[in-house]
C-alpha cells in the first residue's frame, strides 16, 4: 500500500510546470535586446529634384549653373573651391525666392565621382536652391 | 519580477522596427559640412555600393528603372510630401554614369532625395 501513494505523489509532482527560472531567462532577453539594438540615426541632405518633362531649351543667362569637371567645380564658368560656391550660394538668397529663381543646374562631366557631385548637391540645397540636373547628350 | 521582464520584453519586441537597411554593404560615404541628421521617415532606402550594385530596400535590382518603379509603386497614393522621402546611399568613389540615372529615377517617381552623407568640419 505505502508503495501506490509513492507513485501517486510522483505523478502530481510532474504536472507542476517549473516557473522559477523564467524572470531569469526573461532578464537576459532584456540584455540580449539591449545589446543587440544599435540606434542608428543617419545624417543627410534633402535635395527636392524636380520631375517632369525634359527640355532641351534653357535659360542660362537667368539660371545659375554649377559645372563639375572631374575635380574642378565652376559657378556661372568661374572656377572655384566649394568654400566659395557657398558664399555665392548665400548671397543669392534662394530661400527667399520663388518659382524658377530658386532653380540652380547641375552638370557634370563624364566621370565625376559621388564625393564632388554630392558637395555640390548639398550646398545648393543646403541654401534653398532647387536642383535641375543637366543631362550631357549622349 | 518575472512580470515585469516579460512587459519589458514586449514592450522592446513592440517598439523595435527590423531594419530593412542592409549595413553590409560596401559603402564609403562623402563628407559635407551641410549633412544634418535625418528627421524623416523614408518610404524606401536604394543604395549604391563600390562594385555598381543598385539595392531597393535592401533587394538587388538590375538598373535604375527597376528604381523608379518601386518608388513609383510606393508612392501611388501618397499626397503629403512628408510621405516622399527616399534615402540614396551612394559610394562616394562612383561615377556619374552610376548614380545619376538613380537620382533621376527617384525624382521621376516623385521621390524627395535624402542623399546619405558624413558630417565634415568646415
Amino acid at each position: 500500500m505505502p508503495r501506490k501513494r509513492h507513485t501517486k505523489e510522483k505523478k502530481n509532482r510532474d504536472l507542476a510546470i517549473p516557473t522559477d527560472s523564467f524572470s531569469d531567462i526573461a532578464f537576459l532577453l532584456i540584455i540580449y535586446f539591449i545589446l543587440a539594438t544599435t540606434l542608428t540615426k543617419v545624417r543627410s541632405i534633402t535635395a527636392d529634384l524636380p520631375s517632369g518633362e525634359k527640355t532641351t531649351q534653357a535659360q542660362p543667362e537667368k539660371t545659375s549653373i554649377v559645372n563639375l569637371r572631374g575635380s574642378e567645380l565652376f559657378f556661372n564658368d568661374q572656377k572655384m573651391e566649394i568654400g566659395a560656391l557657398n558664399e555665392r550660394l548665400a548671397a543669392l538668397n534662394l530661400g527667399e525666392q520663388d518659382g524658377n529663381k530658386r532653380v540652380i543646374m547641375l552638370e557634370s562631366a563624364r566621370g565625376t565621382s559621388y564625393e564632388n557631385y554630392f558637395q555640390a548637391l548639398a550646398a545648393i540645397s543646403a541654401h534653398g536652391g532647387v536642383v535641375a540636373i543637366v543631362e550631357n547628350e549622349k | 519580477m518575472g512580470d515585469i521582464a516579460f512587459l519589458l520584453i514586449i514592450f522592446f519586441l513592440v517598439c523595435s522596427e527590423a531594419s530593412k537597411d542592409k549595413s553590409d554593404l560596401d559603402v564609403k560615404l562623402p563628407y559635407s559640412e551641410h549633412v544634418a541628421k535625418q528627421k524623416t521617415t523614408v518610404v524606401a532606402r536604394v543604395a549604391l555600393d563600390g562594385t555598381g550594385q543598385i539595392y531597393f530596400d535592401g533587394v538587388k535590382v538590375d538598373s535604375a528603372k527597376d528604381v523608379e518603379w518601386g518608388v513609383r509603386n510606393l508612392l501611388t497614393n501618397t499626397v503629403a510630401d512628408d510621405q516622399r522621402h527616399v534615402q540614396f546611399k551612394c559610394d562616394k568613389l562612383q561615377s556619374k554614369e552610376a548614380f545619376e540615372p538613380i537620382l533621376q529615377a527617384i525624382a521621376e517617381a516623385g521621390g524627395i532625395i535624402e542623399a546619405v552623407g558624413e558630417k565634415s568640419e568646415k
